[in-house]
């Protein structure tokens, strides 16, 4: 369920990266300075249980295909949401650093959708109200299914939401909702399931675990409407600025240098100065990337967001760059060569 | 977490010629220009390829760790990538009689910043050992709770992951016909590793207690940024502008 940095927008990825580093910080704060500090190093190594629980792998009755514990809503049970939050957060830190796992402006909306939601929205106002004091296996296990599944639910909707408001995928919402929820409320399921069969494990042979969650005092709703209001606010508000149909401050002051709304578009500035190179240099100077003979393509490219006729230069300078880059690199790397390795 | 995949990406530690924190932020900017190109754009995409591309023959760092790690994360960005493929047949340009289709070329820019964002990312983190990474984000003035945080979970994941993989290997080996490996046996099995985990957690405090660790949550180290970065930050900046402008 990791978004992806070339599904994102800048506004809506700036504006999630906005919303959960302030929630690390929030939360940062939120945990007591204790003297007692082997809190601090419990968070670190089931940060890294996480990592390890989820090599081992299960087989999922009746399918014939196999998977592993999210741990997401196991982490806020035991640690509680705030330190739950951060133990997740630097997860999904290391995963997008070492594993590729979504990209560095994915990562706000992977924190908001993975960490904030099980710790901030399922744990408190699912898990909590049913498991009450957790004696009961029954209420212990409709409250992992429950609190599992709802919070899957919720990060493949956040999922949606974001792919659709930046406006890169074609799919449209309805059909990327239909599929997106069934499969993660399946995943929900049998996540909450497992969770339900650790946590049973876990009061039958070191009840003391459970209690530190249970002593946390859960996140108040106003909090938590509030950060789901400021991310709200912080994408309407780009959203709305950059889709502003005035002309902006730079469009403003365009408009008062050169008398004109906008300067020629970058595409035309670069593109006139590679076409010309290319017809001096090009081996097949008469090639147009344009021309077609086909009248429901020339109609079809007429009505297409894409521009043709910027597309061969541009397409031809950007691989002159690249293969600029890469001989550059190949001359650097001889000159400075790497040290012996030890 | 599987070390021989963490290590064949982490190449061997250089010294960069600016600090980590411009690294760091240099990298963001570099992100936030590629992700701002347009749907259609291939040009742009392909041009901002070349970052990268310097980065890793200047820098030798093994390309094929890092694209086979694409490849694994890939699924899900390929299915989106079909979806612009699918959906959006208008013909946008035609070569040689062949049609190009709007949902091509968008996939297409897809693909590529995704393959473009990653591998700055992993080339950064394969020259950057992680605790020079945690203290340039301390200099950024990230919450040390979470910077001690994360390095202690790259620290301790690799110790957990020998074990865990050690618990699956034995009851692989006392499984027949599957039997054994569902979620119940394996619930269990994490309960176990959850246990043996805090255990290990409380030997691991004792210990560092003992080398004098203490966790300071409150200390906030300024931002150093010296004048040499904050100008490579500036001329990265303008570089970048000025690439997005052209194509």
């Amino acid at each position: 369920m990791h978004m992806s940095d070339a599904l994102l927008s800048p506004v809506v990825g700036g504006a999630f990266w906005a919303v959960s580093a302030g929630m690390i910080g929030w939360s940062a704060r939120k945990i007591p300075a204790e003297a007692d500090g082997s809190k601090t190093v419990l968070m670190g190594v089931m940060g890294a249980f996480v990592f390890a629980a989820q090599m081992i792998n299960f087989t999922i009755p009746g399918t014939g295909s196999s998977g592993h514990i999210g741990g997401g809503l196991l982490l806020a049970v035991l640690l509680g949401p705030w330190r739950a939050f951060i133990t997740l957060a630097s997860v999904l830190v290391i995963q997008a650093l070492f594993f590729a796992d979504g990209g560095l402006l994915a990562l706000g909306c992977n924190i908001f959708n993975i960490a904030f939601i099980p710790a901030f929205i399922a744990w408190p106002f699912v898990y909590r109200p049913i498991a009450g004091d957790g004696r009961s296996p029954a209420r212990l296990a409709s409250a992992s299914i429950a609190a599992a599944a709802l919070g899957l639910l919720a990060g493949a909707f956040s999922v949606v939401m974001q792919t659709t408001l930046s406006g890169i995928s074609d799919l449209p919402f309805r059909v990327f909702m239909l599929f997106m929820l069934p499969i993660h409320a399946v995943i929900g399921i049998v996540e909450g399931a497992l969770t339900w069969g650790v946590l049973s494990f876990i009061a039958s042979t070191e009840p003391g675990l459970l209690r530190t969650a249970s002593n946390t005092r859960a996140p108040k709703s106003g909090v938590v409407t509030a950060s789901l209001f400021v991310a709200a606010l912080a994408i309407g508000g780009l959203l709305s600025w950059f889709a502003s149909s005035k002309p902006d401050g730079l469009e403003w002051s365009i408009n008062k240098v050169t008398g004109k709304e906008a300067l020629a578009s970058p595409s035309e500035v670069s593109h006139e100065f590679l076409a010309g190179m290319q017809e001096t240099l090009a081996i097949l100077p008469d090639y147009d990337f344009r021309r077609t003979d086909n009248l429901i393509a020339k109609q079809a490219a007429e009505t297409s967001p894409v521009h043709p006729g910027t597309s061969l230069s541009g397409i031809a300078g950007s691989l002159m760059v690249l293969l600029l880059a890469g001989a550059a690199g190949i001359v650097l790397r001889k000159r400075s060569p790497l040290p012996e390795k030890l | 977490m599987n070390r021989s995949g963490i290590e064949a990406i982490h190449g061997q530690p250089r010294p960069l010629p600016i600090g980590d924190g411009a690294a760091i932020i240099i990298l963001a900017l570099f992100i936030l220009f590629v992700t701002s190109i347009p749907k259609y754009d291939l040009a742009g995409a392909i041009a901002f390829a070349a970052f990268p591309l310097l980065l890793t023959t200047a820098s030798g760092i093994a390309l094929m760790p890092i694209l086979k790690r694409l490849v694994i994360t890939s699924p899900f960005i390929l299915f989106m990538a079909a979806g612009n493929l699918a959906l959006d047949r208008v013909p946008a340009v035609t070569i040689a009689g062949l049609a190009i289709t709007g949902g091509m070329i968008s996939a297409s820019v897809i693909v590529l910043k995704t393959v473009v964002t990653l591998v700055a990312l992993l080339s950064l983190m394969a020259v950057m050992p992680f605790h020079r990474f945690g203290m340039a984000l301390r200099n950024l003035r990230v919450p040390t709770v979470f910077v001690t945080q994360l390095l202690l979970v790259y620290r301790y994941s690799f110790l957990l992951a020998e074990e865990a993989a050690m618990m699956q290997k034995a009851r692989d080996l006392r499984s027949f016909g599957g039997r054994g490996k569902g979620p119940l046996v394996t619930a269990k099995l994490i309960g176990s590793l959850l246990i043996r985990t805090t255990a290990r957690a409380e030997r691991i405090y004792m210990a560092m207690s003992a080398r004098g660790f203490r966790v300071g949550l409150d200390s906030r180290p300024p931002i150093t940024i010296k004048p040499g970065d904050f100008v490579a930050i500036v001329s990265a900046a303008l570089l970048f502008a000025l690439v997005r402008h052209l194509f």
